[in-house]
């Protein structure tokens, strides 16, 4: 039988309609929601590539850029590989080694001479993890790296980090050992009951699960490891007097931060060389494991903060930093109660460019017991309640922030709030010290003049002993002195500054 | 039915004897088994990178050998003038067009079992997955024959009117748009800046070109671990959606084929 035209035209016309009515109705939407492996056409690939790109072969390309991006990491030629993440990223944005190798790459490979970070690109690592998590949100993975950005690197302003930990929470696929890590946020957020809710909810599942499966090993671990993290913390509670500032009855009883002690905090800045300073402090405590962050930034540049920078202030991923911007951040660690560390600028120019949009420059010095090790804050307190300092101590510098979730949609939070919390705020020891732009250059008045700058209280005669910085640590087993050592010389040395009780 | 499965299985015949795709399919089976010695290049992504390698070859072999029966079909038949013989039966156009359409696309589909079996089998000699890990591995050269047997429709619609130099460029430029279509409309409907009228515009070219992206699945399969709702129900419509543009097509290259003269 042979068709007509006019039902063949009928029956074009019907199926013209049916896949049209199908592609819009049904199916783009979803196959841009669930398929889509790009977020927009990558650009600088060479002409083959963007062919490539153009018929499909995105996550191919991906790939072969991601084998190319590996041979750069072999090299250790780090600044071939940042535009390759990029282009990978936007190629195959479900590649999620890409982005946490990426992320991890920027924050923490591009380093000066003296292995420092360069952390003008922080933000664009925390912007491709924000990316990274809207592009995969069913897993835990950027949103925890993301998280371990501001937890490790910034080790600042925790309440990002429980931010991105408790979202990561929210994916089934987090690995249980990770899991632990947003009781040490809370911790340093200084939410202490929240820290120890979450170590139980923690065990709870995890004594749950192993009731039900008992020959699995590793949950009896996981089980045994968070009830000694309970044990713990609930010793520390006490003994930190935390539970009696919570009933209200802690001046009846000495708990070891009652009394809190004065570290004695001084600082010099000695402009040794052209971009080459030497910092100098005193920190009466005498445990090791104290260490001063000592920050070098613009004066004047408002995406710079007291002792920071705008972290958070990148949504969209720029992978070139504020070229004319200066921020170096370092460590002064703390031996026999002094820090005495030189810095050298000079050999990294693109790093640390003083350049002439400012005049003046700060020296930061920034101690936040929040990021204390453990047997400091034992002393100090999870909010340094047990730490004072006549001179700079503040509590203006860090006020205490939480996020508030918002409404939960399916698997997603939206809206969160960020709040000041009704806290006593955290008690830093902070303050900075100026160089101008000459100063620090060794330029005009300052060729044949040593720049010094310093506390008002500072102390150079605890400078000047010559006895080797010699940590004397000592233990029940021996009290023999060391061969070739004198103590007395030592001891006299180091309770050269008038005025100061050593602990 | 049965002038249109005597033509079927003819063509599929000379399809698998025709040695320019015989060495085509020789290429494609050749670059996929040389692609394992590429995961070793990359330490993270040595799953990831092979398999969207052996999807890449698969596709771009399969389009070509697509490209390549199809074009041919028709001209030849009346270059040839062996579809005097042909019509001389009782055999209509239609029956002749669907005929010469549903051989393509058995052996099409024919070779893409076999470049599948050897990427499926290479996977699994290298990686040793997990027979679930296999079977989703070996989803996506289902949607690829989906794909191919749309292009090919495409194509002989073209063939009923053109000559096959036109053809192939034609084929090639329609393909390559419905493989972009989705992501162009994504981006001129977001964009804030573009008219209303431009995002109509954009909305009716991605419904009237066949989107062969839609068959592009593979992205879950390349980076696990994604969770994708009624998933079954997204390939229910891809399977309908080809069917009836493949139908459309047929019946438009059927209007066109009745009123050419041979």
């Amino acid at each position: 039988m042979r068709p007509t035209k006019s039902k063949l035209l009928g029956i074009l016309a019907a199926t013209f309609v049916g896949q049209m009515a199908l592609q819009v109705g049904a199916i783009q939407d979803f196959w841009k929601k669930n398929y889509w492996s790009g977020q927009g056409f990558a650009e600088s690939l060479s002409p083959d590539q963007t062919l490539l790109q153009l018929f499909g072969f995105r996550e191919f390309l991906a790939g072969i850029l991601w084998v190319r991006a590996d041979s750069f990491f072999d090299e250790g030629n780090y600044d071939a590989v940042l535009p390759i993440i990029r282009l990978c990223t936007i190629l195959d944005p479900k590649q999620i080694d890409i982005y946490a190798t990426g992320m991890w790459h920027i924050a923490y490979n591009f380093t000066d001479e003296e292995q420092r970070s360069d952390r003008r690109y922080i933000p664009s690592a925390l912007a491709l993890g924000k990316e990274g998590s809207r592009q995969n949100p069913n897993t835990y993975e950027l949103f925890f790296e993301t998280g371990w950005i501001w937890y490790h690197k910034i080790d600042d302003d925790y309440h990002q980090s429980i931010k991105w930990f408790r979202q990561a929470q929210e994916r089934e696929d987090m690995l249980p050992a990770r899991r632990n890590l947003l009781a040490n946020a809370f911790q340093r957020n200084n939410q202490v009951r929240e820290g120890l809710e979450h170590y139980w909810k923690l065990y709870a599942e995890t004594a749950a699960d192993y009731e039900k499966q008992k020959d699995i090993y590793q949950l009896f671990q996981q089980k045994e490891t968070l009830e000694q993290n309970l044990d713990t913390m609930i010793v520390r509670m006490v003994q930190r007097g935390w539970l009696a500032q919570e009933r209200g009855d802690a001046s009846q009883t000495v708990y070891d931060t009652t009394e809190p002690f004065d570290v004695g905090f001084t600082a010099r800045v000695i402009v040794d060389e052209p971009k080459v300073i030497r910092v100098q402090g005193t920190w009466n405590v005498l445990p090791v494991g104290t260490r001063i962050r000592i920050i070098v930034r613009d004066a004047d540049n408002p995406n710079f903060t007291l002792a920071a920078m705008d972290w958070d202030g990148q949504n969209e991923v720029v992978l070139d930093p504020e070229r004319d911007a200066t921020y170096l951040q370092d460590q002064g660690f703390v031996k026999n109660r002094r820090f005495n560390k030189r810095i050298d600028m000079s050999k990294d120019p693109t790093m640390y460019p003083f350049s002439r949009k400012s005049e003046n420059f700060l020296v930061e010095f920034y101690y936040n017991p929040r990021s204390a090790s453990l047997h400091v804050q034992d002393k100090f307190g999870w909010n340094g309640e047990g730490m004072t300092d006549k001179a700079f101590l503040r509590t203006d510098v860090r006020k205490d922030y939480e996020w508030v979730p918002g409404e939960k949609n399916g698997k997603y939070t939206d809206g969160w709030k960020l709040q000041e919390r009704q806290t006593p705020p955290a008690r830093i020891v902070y303050t900075s010290l100026k160089l101008s732009r000459d100063q620090i250059l060794r330029k005009g008045d300052w060729i044949d003049k040593t720049p010094i700058v310093q506390t008002s209280n500072f102390d150079a005669s605890r400078f000047s002993v010559t006895t080797e910085d010699i940590i004397d640590v000592p233990t029940l087993r021996s009290s023999a002195p060391r061969p070739g050592a004198n103590p007395e010389k030592e001891q006299e040395a180091i309770q050269g500054a008038p005025g100061t009780t050593p602990r | 039915m049965r002038p249109i499965m005597a033509i079927a299985t003819t063509t599929v015949g000379e399809a698998i004897r025709r040695r320019v795709l015989l060495i085509i399919l020789f290429i494609g089976v050749l670059l996929l088994s040389i692609i394992p010695s590429l995961s070793v290049l990359t330490a993270r992504s040595e799953q990831s990178t092979m398999i969207s390698t052996m999807y890449a070859v698969l596709r771009g072999t399969s389009a070509l050998i697509a490209i390549i029966l199809t074009i041919y079909m028709i001209p030849n038949e009346i270059e040839r003038r062996t579809i005097y013989t042909i019509l001389s039966k009782p055999v209509m156009r239609w029956q002749f067009l669907v005929g010469k359409f549903m051989g393509a696309v058995l052996a099409l589909g024919l070779m893409i079992v076999l470049m599948s079996s050897v990427m499926v089998l290479l996977f699994y000699i290298f990686q040793q997955p997990s027979p679930e890990r296999l079977l989703e591995v070996a989803r996506q050269p289902f949607f690829y024959f989906l794909e191919m047997m749309l292009l090919a429709a495409v194509c002989i619609f073209f063939s009923t009117f053109t000559t096959p130099l036109v053809n192939f460029f034609l084929s090639i430029g329609i393909w390559g748009v419905g493989t972009v279509l989705s992501p162009l409309y994504s981006s001129i409907a977001s964009n804030s800046g573009a008219s209303p009228i431009m995002q109509s515009v954009a909305k009716f070219v991605t419904g009237a070109m066949p989107a062969f992206s839609n068959y592009d699945v593979k992205n879950p399969i390349i980076n696990p671990g994604q969770v994708i709702e009624n998933e079954q129900k997204y390939f229910i419509y891809i399977v309908l959606y080809a069917i009836l543009y493949s139908a459309g097509l047929l019946v438009a290259g059927m209007v066109i084929f009745d009123k050419r003269e041979v």
